[in-house]
């Protein structure tokens, strides 16, 4: 009887302590949906806590630039026949620019003082041009092809690169009081000794119209040099 | 002092040696040759993995220096098929249509007529847009009355860089200086200031090489009551880089 009793008392507290938890009560407020969503998917995402928290900086990597040399830059000396006014030495200073393996620009200035002509030697006296205008100075503006490349061999454990080449252009000479247009055109051979020497012999023919013996003529200049210039 | 100047001339090659570009060959080899051109002989290969340190370019060619310390030119061609350290490959300008396209720098020679006399001209540009240069001129011409210079810069716009053959306009200022020939009766040297409006077009040939061809109108600005208007034509050769 006394378990009956006691058994009955405890069914009631049960449901009564149920049913208090699925009442509304005023002062109970339950967690929100909304609040639900925004704490659930932190939880999930969250990342596991780390060991060792990496400190290391990016680095930027900084490319080493390369160096490019196309240009040469030189001296040359050799000897030039004005016509008839003698052959001359010849001093000068040229730029080349690579452009490809094949081929090159070139840029020349020159300079010789011209000789006594046959009839000035002949006629004793007489001075056809002034010391001024024999000065023969001269600029051009050349394209070159290095048509023959290959190498040079001296003995057995030297070998330099080199090219034959044609080269061709146009330009100036300043001689006898008078500003001409000229056409250059010849062929040289260059030999590299080094990565940044270059050596050259040149034979080139400086044409222009001239009329400094009161008949215009075409001159022809023939001109031979050695020159060395420098890779930048 | 002299143990200074010791100490860097010590120092000096393992500077220069960190200071160049490492590639990595990803292809099978990477041949060298004995010279920058492509029929020198190819006397070393190095295998896939293995690096090489550039030392400087010439044209389209690269001396380079292997692991091993063996030097020789690979081309520019087989250098774009290696990495660089990070892994990205390695980017070479190379002289082709699309370096006609898009460049920096460009520069020329022309033989022309400026009003009558002969002219000789070099110009360079360098670029703004693939569209719009820069350009500077230096000119001499030579005719049967006078001789003389003319120093320009101005701006030219070429339409359809990307065409093979694009026209271009142009238009700048500059200096003229004529010089009259002594047979005149009063050869008095004059300078003056010069304005250019002109229209040609280029044509790509190969490598890093077209044709440029142009006619320009001067309007020089002379100190007497009417100005000067000169006709002038060129045509030359040029390159980009």
């Amino acid at each position: 009887m006394e378990t009956r009793i006691r058994l009955l008392l405890l069914s009631i507290v049960a449901a009564a302590c149920s049913g208090c938890a699925t009442m509304h009560w005023p002062w109970h407020h339950p967690k929100t949906d909304a609040a639900d969503a925004t704490t659930s998917p932190d939880d999930v995402d969250a990342p596991p806590p780390s060991v060792i928290e990496p400190q290391v900086e990016r680095r930027d990597i900084k490319v080493p630039k390369i160096k490019v040399h196309n240009i040469e830059l030189g001296g040359y000396y050799g000897e030039l026949s004005i016509q008839d006014f003698g052959a001359q030495p010849v001093t000068g200073a040229r730029i080349d620019y690579h452009i490809s393996e094949d081929l090159f620009f070139e840029g020349t200035y020159g300079r010789a003082t011209g000789g006594k002509t046959s009839f000035e030697y002949l006629s004793g006296n007489v001075q056809l041009l002034s010391n001024a205008e024999r000065r023969f100075t001269y600029y051009n503006l050349s394209l070159g092809y290095n048509f023959l490349p290959g190498e040079v061999f001296i003995g057995r454990n030297l070998a330099m690169t080199s090219a034959l080449y044609m080269i061709g252009g146009i330009g100036n000479v300043t001689f006898a009081g008078d500003q001409n247009f000229a056409v250059n055109f010849g062929a040289g051979f260059r030999v590299l000794p080094t990565d940044w020497l270059a050596l050259h012999i040149d034979v080139q023919d400086i044409v222009f119209k001239s009329n400094d013996i009161g008949v215009y003529q075409l001159k022809n200049n023939l001109q031979a040099t050695i020159g060395a210039t420098v890779f930048f | 002092m002299l143990s200074l100047w010791a100490v860097s001339l010590v120092s000096t090659p393992a500077r220069a040696a960190h200071e160049l570009l490492q590639l990595f060959v990803t292809q099978p080899y990477l041949e060298l040759h004995t010279g920058p051109g492509r029929g020198y002989p190819v006397t070393q290969v190095v295998a896939r993995g293995e690096s090489v340190d550039v030392l400087f370019r010439r044209t389209d060619w690269f001396k380079v220096r292997t692991e091993r310390g063996v030097e020789g030119w690979a081309s520019a061609r087989e250098l774009t098929r290696t990495a660089m350290a990070d892994g990205a490959p390695f980017h070479v300008n190379m002289g082709d249509r699309a370096g006609f396209a898009s460049h920096r720098w460009e520069g020329g020679i022309f033989a022309g007529a400026y009003a009558g006399a002969t002219l000789i001209a070099a110009y360079g540009a360098m670029s703004i847009t693939d569209n719009l240069k820069i350009e500077v001129g230096v000119s001499q011409f030579l005719g049967n009355v006078s001789d003389g210079y003319l120093a320009d810069i101005g701006l030219a716009h070429v339409f359809m860089p990307e065409w093979r053959f694009s026209p271009l306009v142009d238009l700048g200022t500059g200096i003229i200086r004529v010089e009259p020939k002594a047979i005149l009766a009063q050869p008095v040297d004059r300078s003056d200031q010069v304005g250019y409006v002109g229209v040609g077009a280029r044509y790509y040939l190969t490598r890093r090489f077209f044709v440029r061809g142009e006619y320009r109108d001067y309007v020089v600005f002379t100190k007497t009551n009417a100005n000067e208007v000169n006709e002038e034509w060129r045509l030359g050769f040029a390159f980009f880089y």
